[in-house]
């Protein structure tokens, strides 16, 4: 099926057709999907259309764009891929996202039509949900950029960035999966417990999965027991993708099974401690492979043998450069949607505010860390300087400083007669749960430096909060 | 047969959680976390916590947690 992908020249891309020709299709019976019952693409095709029907009806037109605020599951999948079907731009929000973010976000991206769950069943511990959606017309404008797909990153500075990716660097990026040494073969499976609305859960796979033939599994719970049980329903190989997070489960099980069928643990997010690669190693005899990306690119550079630890071989196609002790990707255009700023791509190098070393000799890349405010809370990106600025525009709260703490932490003063309970409560109406801080200190006063900026040393902050508690 | 839980128990199940001390363990219990907990409630008591959504959803602090999964192991089997 790989040999489609020469369709990724730029006039056949703009073309809804990459869908079909790309995505969807394959042997009428050929079971793609697996979550609580068997898809194949007979089904998935006619899903895709009834959908589709449903958008047009609302209003939804080629070049037209549309917001999908669902969790993981087949509406979302086949919502995203009727919508790329019509010809429209699809537009990404995460389903945490509280009211008063989606708004804000909705207000800034004007969708035509928005998709959002009217009711789901199975919550908390599923991967993978059942979801009856609202299709509801907003009264947003038409695409404004070619981009097929429009997402929000949690933003360094001030406002989320829009990352805008085309259709063209989608198709790319599954190319770069099917030249990767290591991703699951054609008749192979994926159990898949990265999300499917964020790049590694969505292109690395449902749509290498849907391109490649490789058979996309959900486990029915996030938990060892229920992971291990989807490695062994199918005799086929099976990958297990996801975040450091599920390696501790898996690596935490007291007495799994052999699983002659387990192939791989793949994680992306960020870094794996190596106690917890080589307890996972130990116990399952099975490569813990790793993969960096971004939003902005998809799949950068992976290590799916575990063989280059900490280190990753850049993925075909992709140039990685160390400058000034920061990794840049080259890309030809900027990802970003309505913003010109060169410390974020300049001159097609595009800036990740990743620390890093690329050996020159061997290609192969370290990422050491950010070197902004960035940090990941089970593989999901959050920017303090955003949160802090939230917390700050509270009317209770008179400073803040929110720092990273083995958790989030919040360091407050307070307006009288607020207490950290009321900022709290006004915090779960601004912010989703995972930005949120876990730990909130209310001081009577602010450490400040002789110069008097706001000390964001943590055990300056650590301190000044043991006094109030003394 | 019945089995119960403490409340030190399901602190030190969520220090485990990216090997923290007990006492740095926050109140507060996130998703991740609470994912986290049944995981090792389920292997430590080698039962499926078969709880509604809507008794999970309840679980946003380690007090809720203590209650809730006393009661679900104490329950007769």
């Amino acid at each position: 099926m790989t040999q489609n992908l020469s369709a990724s020249e730029p006039g056949l891309v703009a073309s809804p057709d990459w869908v079909d020709e790309i995505l969807l299709s394959g042997a009428d019976t050929e079971v793609c999907l697996c979550s609580d019952q068997p898809v194949d693409r007979r089904t998935l095709r006619q899903l895709v259309s009834q959908r589709q029907s449903v958008l047009a009806a609302a209003g939804l037109r080629a070049g037209g764009s549309l917001a999908l605020r669902l969790p993981p599951s087949m509406a979302y999948i086949t919502n995203l891929l009727a919508g790329w079907r019509i010809g429209a731009q699809v537009i990404l929000l995460d389903h945490r996202l509280t009211p008063f973010e989606v708004d804000a976000a909705l207000h800034r991206l004007a969708p035509q039509v928005l998709v959002a769950p009217e009711r789901t069943r199975g919550g908390t511990l599923r991967a993978f949900v059942d979801v009856d959606e609202s299709v509801t017309p907003w009264p947003g404008r038409p695409a404004m950029t070619p981009h097929a797909l429009i997402q929000l990153s949690s933003g360094s500075t001030g406002p989320s960035k829009v990352i805008g990716r085309t259709a063209a660097d989608l198709i790319a990026e599954i190319g770069r999966y099917t030249r990767i040494d290591g991703v699951p073969a054609p008749g192979e499976r994926i159990i898949v417990l990265a999300s499917m609305v964020h790049v590694l859960g969505l292109v690395g796979a449902l749509l290498y999965g849907l391109h490649a033939g490789v058979r996309i599994r959900m486990p029915e719970r996030i938990t060892g027991d229920s992971i291990l049980d989807a490695v062994a329903a199918e005799p086929t190989p099976a990958t297990v993708l996801g975040v450091p997070f599920h390696i501790g489960l898996l690596a935490s099980m007291a007495d799994p099974p052999v699983l002659p069928q387990l192939k791989r643990m793949t994680t992306g997010g960020e870094l794996v401690p190596a106690a917890t690669a080589g307890a996972f190693v130990d116990r399952y005899r099975v490569p813990l492979g790793n993969m960096w990306g971004m939003t902005e690119v998809g799949v950068i550079a992976t290590d799916l043998f575990g063989e280059h630890r900490p280190a990753l071989v850049p993925a075909p196609g992709l140039e990685v450069v160390e400058r000034d002790g920061e990794l840049l990707i080259g890309r030809p255009e900027s990802p970003y949607v309505g913003l010109s700023d060169p410390t974020r791509w300049a001159d097609g190098w595009l800036h990740t505010r990743d620390a890093g070393t690329a050996d020159r000799d061997t290609g192969l890349v370290t990422v050491l860390g950010r070197l902004d405010s960035q940090i990941s809370v089970g593989g999901l990106k959050v920017d303090l300087t955003e949160v802090e600025a939230i917390v700050r525009t509270l009317p209770d709260v008179a400073e803040a400083v929110v720092l990273y703490d083995d958790a989030i932490t919040a360091y407050v003063t307070l307006t009288p007669p607020a207490t950290a309970a009321t900022v709290e409560a006004a915090l779960t109406h601004r912010l989703a749960a995972y930005k949120r801080p876990r730990r909130l200190h209310v001081l009577e006063q602010m450490p400040r430096t002789t110069t008097g900026k706001l000390v964001r040393d943590t055990s300056v902050l650590r301190r000044a909060a043991r006094e109030v508690t003394a | 047969m019945s089995a119960t839980v403490g409340r030190d128990e399901i602190v030190a199940m969520l220090a485990s959680f990216g090997s923290r001390q007990a006492d740095a363990v926050p109140e507060t219990i996130d998703s991740m976390e609470l994912a986290w907990l049944l995981h090792q409630v389920e292997q430590r008591y080698g039962t499926r916590v078969d709880l509604d959504d809507g008794r999970l959803a309840g679980i946003s602090t380690v007090s809720e947690a203590v209650d809730v999964l006393r009661n679900w192991l104490g329950r007769p089997r």
